[in-house]
């Protein structure tokens, strides 16, 4: 099995993020991490592997920082990492980031001399949110997609998969090449020991640009890209609320309880 | 497709169980505003089996016309859904679709966009018009930290519209729609995949997005029997009980009560946090709440920086004593 996961550097999401003076994310003093539904998607992979052999690629559109990310996920499962990183990327939307990746996949396909059968993905990634790359991948490739998998298998020459869905899962076969989104499933992704630390560190992580890939000029980065951001706020701020503690349960309690009747919320 | 071909709001509206839901109505409430202000009309679009009941609610929430896909091969949703929508957009045009934001709106919505590329935005909280009719649709980033208002350059555009961020406006049954136009079938193409099995695991109706009030319980709670707690004193205000993961995962209450990234995003009136420490990932899903009461032993806890009233203390004994306390002034 040729499998490929893509990863989405994002600010650590356990930190909350305010705009900055300038009106923009600020980000720079967040560590940057790989995506959370990204890591459950390479730990899914890579347990995939385990029961039916293969080769796990990951890749990250995005600038050179994202190595750090990348050998991480060489040192937890990855055999091979890319990275993605041109000047002409970015502020790519999520349809635009979707062509940059088909085309990525193409060429990652034309390197190493391999078919994907199957493209790992997050279901969402937890800065834009918009759980649209995936989808919009496999239509790209015009790969069979199923979202939000917690589960899969391989069933002769096809992929099984459990979705979750709202109010319990769903069994549903794919044929291959397909795309999946991967939410989190009901076990955490593997720590990396200290040689496979040592080993990911040795891996050369090869950079693809605009002119490797042969993107189309007119398809890629902010201006080319059909989603138009306008402007950022914030939303209005929670009035400032009050922490009650007092020296005992009782008085607590009571002070409490003055406020929320006063507040008439019950 | 050409931008003067399209005109006009599309509203998928999704159904359960023959009822149109929640969000699908609650999105005619912007659909018309925005029609009416640009001249044009909104049209339902029901894509499942059974659909007369949800058609009629539909036109009772005004929409100008309807269309339905009914049969029982969309009875359940799968692919085939994502390819009759798409057939529908290529006949009928919309310069919008507005999809509701839930699994199978945040399913459907990327697959259309991306066979169609078109531009799409997701889990829009707000949108209005500029000065050139162009909608502007705002959506949460980072967690709900940050507000995007975003326009789409393609026609038609797409949006997924979050849950309880608008509401319904009021039911008019007299009301008849325009035009009804019913498909039987539409072409679906190539279908990939193929859904073997549906399992229904959660068999209680939780409805947190319509929930009023919100009980919430953490890792704090400690275990399974003293998480009824949160149960009961969700019971005594008429309320919802909510969850973070952990409790989820430790197998305290069901997978369909969780609030936060991968779980359910609310916005109460009253939402009340028990032994909840406020990791981001939790507080995404329920910072629109009107009003917070946060219950933690830890005076540190960063869910105190967003409640409007911290009582900080041990929930064992804070929630019985909450309970005795809303017993009396209900009774």
């Amino acid at each position: 099995m040729e499998i490929l996961v893509c990863v989405k550097q994002v600010p650590d999401d356990s930190q909350k993020v305010v705009l900055n003076g300038s009106g923009q994310p600020a980000i720079d003093k967040i560590t940057p991490v790989a995506n959370a539904f990204d890591t459950y998607a390479l730990e899914m992979a890579a347990r995939f592997k385990e029961a039916n052999g293969g080769t796990i690629t990951v890749v990250s559109v995005g600038s050179e920082d994202n190595k750090t990310s990348l050998k991480n996920c060489l040192a937890v499962g990855a055999d091979k990492a890319y990275v993605v990183t041109d000047a002409a990327f970015d502020g790519s939307d999520a349809l635009s980031t979707a062509y940059i990746l088909s085309k990525t996949v193409e060429k990652i396909e034309a390197v190493d001399n391999v078919k994907f059968d199957i493209i790992f993905c997050g279901k969402e990634s937890t800065d834009y949110t918009t759980a649209l790359v995936g989808p919009e991948l496999a239509q790209k490739l015009g790969a069979g997609v199923v979202t939000c998998v917690t589960e899969l298998k391989l069933n002769a020459d096809k992929l099984e998969a459990k979705q979750e869905t709202e109010d319990g899962y769903n069994i549903i076969e794919t044929s291959m090449p397909a795309v999946v989104t991967i939410t989190k499933p009901n076990y955490d992704p593997r720590y990396p020991t200290m040689k496979s630390k040592m080993a990911a560190r040795k891996k050369e992580i090869p950079a693809f640009t605009a002119a490797d890939l042969g993107t189309d000029a007119s398809m890629v980065g902010a201006a080319n890209s059909v989603v138009k951001t306008i402007s950022l706020s914030e939303p209005p701020k929670k009035q400032a609320g009050i922490k009650i503690n007092e020296k005992t349960f009782e008085e607590t309690f009571a002070k409490a309880m003055a406020v929320m009747t006063e507040a008439k919320i019950f | 497709m050409s931008l003067t071909d399209c005109k006009g709001i599309m509203v998928v509206i999704e159904t359960a169980g023959g009822a149109a839901k929640s969000v699908g109505l609650e999105m005619l409430t912007p659909a018309k505003e925005i029609a009416n202000a640009k001249n044009t009309d909104v049209t339902a679009v029901m894509i499942g089996e059974g659909l007369d009941d949800a058609a009629k609610q539909a036109a009772s929430y005004g929409a100008d016309k309807i269309i339905t896909v009914d049969n029982n091969d969309l009875k359940a949703y799968s692919e085939k859904h994502s390819a009759v929508l798409t057939s529908l957009i290529e006949k009928y045009k919309p310069e919008t679709v507005l999809i509701g934001a839930t699994q199978n709106g945040k399913d459907i919505a990327p697959i259309v966009a991306g066979k169609l590329g078109l531009g799409c935005v997701t889990d829009v909280v707000a949108m209005k018009l500029d000065a050139n009719g162009k909608i502007v649709f705002t959506c949460p980033l980072y967690g709900g930290n940050i507000l995007a208002d975003e326009t789409i350059e393609t026609v038609p555009q797409i949006a997924t519209v979050r849950g309880g961020a608008f509401k319904k406006g009021e039911a008019d049954g007299t009301k008849s729609p325009e035009e009804i136009i019913i498909a039987e079938d539409m072409p679906c193409g190539d279908i990939k995949t193929v859904i073997k099995e549906a399992v229904k695991e959660i068999s209680e109706a939780v409805n947190l997005e319509d929930a009023q009030v919100i009980v919430s319980g953490g890792r704090g709670m400690g275990s399974a029997e003293n998480f009824k707690l949160v149960e009961e004193l969700a019971q005594v205000l008429g309320g919802v009980v909510g969850a973070t993961r952990a409790p989820v995962e430790d197998g305290w209450i069901s997978r369909a009560h969780q609030i936060g990234q991968s779980g359910k995003i609310v916005a109460p009136k009253l939402y009340i946090a028990c032994g909840i420490s406020g990791a981001t990932q939790h507080v995404t899903g329920m910072i629109g709440s009107d009003y917070i009461v946060a219950i933690n032993k830890d005076e540190d806890a960063p869910i105190f920086d967003i409640a409007n009233v911290g009582i900080v203390g041990n929930v064992m004994q804070v929630i019985p004593a909450m309970i005795e306390e809303i017993k009396k002034i209900k009774a």
